[in-house]
């Protein structure tokens, strides 16, 4: 957490709590430690440069709550220190009017060896308060974070929860006219993230600007009316939720296709194993204009696609498929012979070839990444065996948008509301 | 002169802050550890000893024949704890930018304060030690105060050193300017140190070498004269460090008046350390974050 207060800056008249201008930083990367101390002494220029930020214009009235997305690496957290003050730009300008507190990463501004205890009065003295100011909320900072007798041992024995209790109940106490939030939040309990949300709009309430960092649409989503799309340094687009949604997602697709199909291509390093009467040449996903695709959305139709061919003969091959979390989470499994009516392949020559499908009319994950297992197996026995059994042959992401449920899947719902009394009977219905 | 005054505003803005690390530093230090307050006697007593024991018992190097091994000890103990406070300051200073970069690097951190807060937690410390050795010149001054070992009826010749007393005297005034000479130096050197530290790395082993070589360099452990009788003058006449110690034992220990031309002196040098140490400082303070 930091604040800064607004150092008289001067120029330009502004109602806005963050203008920036033409905003760039370019970062010195030196091959050698030595060719730094050169530069410095004989002002020479032996860096590589890397522009983090590029020519970025905000324009960031009081009182609204803005949303920042891009990919890991999309300048956003370069940017956040060009808005707090921590580095200067490059070139352009910054004006940042009232006090701004940020909440950049896991324990920043925290002294390892210092204690809770500690590490909340420094804080508020780097904040600028008087210890009189400090006594005053101690209390309060320390009631609000809940860390119980952690709250007196060293923070470097704190876990990532607890550094963000702890730094989040600082930098809301200092009542900041500017609160930025580097997607840390998501690291706490549901308890004291439902505590985070309520001061969050508390400060909304109080007509307090709110900038929100994240790589998550759908957590942007569901604060931000405002959104900035960053990549590559550069802002892509920054308009209302829903019209950066578009490009967000176009974009999401097209680098998760890319970085997942690189993956597929690298060849599996996982487990495959059986004895291979059948082979199984490629595993693809399909969308729903039957396009080869790793990235689907939620509620949206998709397939599964096999292609195999039969080196020997064998009685009685079945496809399944396994769906995991990358956590390992088994999520689903299937195939085509355990159904009320089962579809059979029946016995295969050599030589023969041919495709297996499964459809699935709405996909039903959340936002995540996920990947598939190939079960390919000899049902011909009472306990089937292997033919060509192929772990993790498939990563895919799955991208939610709307971001209308929380969890791990989406249940299609509908509500009803009933109410009788003074105000009247009425009956309400949700559509489907 | 612009960056002296910028310093000086930030430590005055910044109080709470400061005082917040000196605390935490010295409580570290003190509270934190069992026997606390007794570490900053034991381990000057225990270096003293050990050179002590190394030159004049095994390297029999005498100080003067007519300066008694109970008032070298605490010549000794002085300029030990006077060096220490130095030594503390440069070495500390050296790291600390890359030790909080924590803190720089991702909140609008005063990092200006960090050699300043060091400066101050070193002088806490050599306060401590000071008063240690008020205990001896009172001790070994008034209470048993050491015999003169001249033997009676010798006949000095011009030039030749005179068993002076422990004793404190009205130059004791001059003590605070002494210390701030002292701390401005050590701590200007600091802001120096730690800014280039951050430019390259291998600062901080230089740094450590040097703080052995500069030791040895200063008479801490031998007496000033020996370097000047074997020609080698110039390393004390070009050493502050030199000055500073000789100006603490005269002050302190013998209540005489420090020499004027070397407080001059001191106070030049004093004064460029700080001044090129904060200018480089602040010259590069703004890429502080970049660099870590």
């Amino acid at each position: 957490m930091q604040e800064q207060k607004n150092g008289g800056r001067e120029g330009r008249e502004s109602t806005s709590a963050i203008y920036a201008e033409d905003l760039s930083k370019c970062y010195q990367i030196y091959k050698k430690p030595i060719h730094r101390m050169w530069d410095v002494l004989f002002r020479t220029r032996r860096y590589e440069e890397f522009w983090a930020v590029r020519n970025v214009y905000l324009d960031i009235p009081h009182g609204s709550t803005v949303g920042i997305i891009g990919e890991n690496g999309a300048g956003k957290s370069s940017l956040l220190k060009l808005l707090t003050g921590i580095t200067v730009p490059t070139t352009g300008k910054v004006e940042v009017q009232g006090r701004v507190a940020s909440l950049l990463e896991l324990g920043a501004g925290f002294h390892p060896e210092f204690t809770g205890r500690e590490n909340i009065r420094l804080n508020c003295a780097v904040l600028g308060m008087t210890p009189e100011e400090t006594a005053e909320r101690f209390q309060g900072i320390v009631d609000f974070s809940e860390l119980g007798e952690f709250i007196d041992r060293p923070v470097k024995n704190y876990s990532s929860g607890m550094y963000v209790r702890l730094g989040f109940s600082v930098a809301a106490s200092v009542d900041p006219d500017i609160l930025i939030i580097d997607e840390a939040l998501s690291v706490g309990d549901e308890h004291f993230r439902g505590k985070c949300t309520n001061k969050l709009n508390e400060f909304r309430e109080r007509g307090k600007t709110i900038v929100f960092v994240s790589h998550d649409m759908g957590a942007v989503k569901s604060m931000c009316k405002w959104v900035v799309l960053m990549d590559q340094g550069r802002v892509l687009e920054q308009g209302t939720a829903e019209k950066v949604a578009d490009t967000y997602l176009k974009r999401a697709k097209a680098r998760g296709n890319e970085r997942l199909s690189a993956v597929s291509r690298k060849g599996s390093e996982y487990p495959r194993w059986g004895s291979g009467e059948v082979e199984v040449l490629a595993v693809e996903m399909l969308d729903e204009h039957r396009q080869v695709t790793h990235v689907v959305q939620t509620e949206r139709p998709y397939s599964i696609r096999m292609r195999w061919i039969a080196h020997r003969d064998t009685p009685n091959p079945v496809f399944g498929v396994g769906l995991y979390r990358t956590d390992g989470t088994y999520l689903n499994g299937s195939n085509h012979h355990w159904r009320k009516q089962p579809l059979e392949l029946g016995a295969v020559k050599a030589g023969d070839e041919g495709e297996v499908e499964i459809h699935v009319d709405r996909m039903p994950l959340q936002h995540g990444q996920y990947y598939l297992t190939l079960f390919l197996y000899d049902h011909s026995k009472a306990a089937p065996t292997a033919i060509d059994h192929r772990e993790h042959v498939l990563t895919f992401e799955v991208v939610d948008v709307e971001r209308a449920q929380h969890g791990l899947v989406y249940i299609p719902s509908r509500w009803t509301i009933d109410r009788r009394g003074p105000s009247g009977t009425q009956s309400m219905e949700s559509q489907a | 002169m612009r960056y002296l005054v910028e310093l000086a505003r930030s430590l005055v803005r910044h109080k709470p802050l400061v005082s917040n690390f000196v605390d935490k530093d010295l409580r570290g230090r003190y509270i934190g550890s069992t026997v606390g307050l007794f570490w900053s006697l034991v381990n000057p007593v225990l270096s003293l000893a050990t050179y002590t024991f190394v030159f004049n018992w095994v390297l029999k190097s005498r100080w003067s024949d007519y300066q008694p091994d109970s008032q070298v000890v605490l010549m000794m103990y002085l300029g030990i704890i006077v060096w220490g406070c130095h030594a503390e300051i440069i070495s500390r200073c050296t790291n600390t930018l890359v030790e909080n970069g924590n803190l720089i690097k991702k909140v609008v951190f005063p990092s200006e304060i960090l050699p300043s807060y060091i400066g101050i937690s070193a002088l806490v410390n050599m306060g401590i030690g000071l008063a240690f050795v008020v205990i001896g010149v009172l001790l070994f001054g008034y209470a048993f105060p050491i015999a003169d070992p001249t033997p009676v009826g010798h006949v000095f010749q011009p030039g030749e050193p005179v068993f002076r007393p422990f004793q404190f005297g009205l130059s004791i005034v001059t003590l605070p300017l002494l210390i701030a000479l002292h701390l401005v130096f050590s701590v200007g050197l600091g802001f120096l140190l730690s800014t280039m530290n951050l430019l390259l790395r291998d600062v901080g082993h230089f740094v450590s070498a040097l703080i052995t070589v500069w030791m040895f360099g200063t008479p801490i452990f031998y007496p000033e004269s020996l370097v000047r009788d074997r020609g080698y003058g110039w390393i004390v006449d070009c050493n502050p460090m030199a000055w500073v110690v000789d100006s603490y034992r005269e002050v302190v220990l013998f209540g005489g008046w420090p020499d004027a031309l070397m407080l001059v002196k001191l106070a030049l040098v004093a004064f460029l350390s700080l001044w090129a140490g904060t200018r480089f400082f602040f010259k590069n303070k703004r890429r502080f974050a970049d660099m870590l």
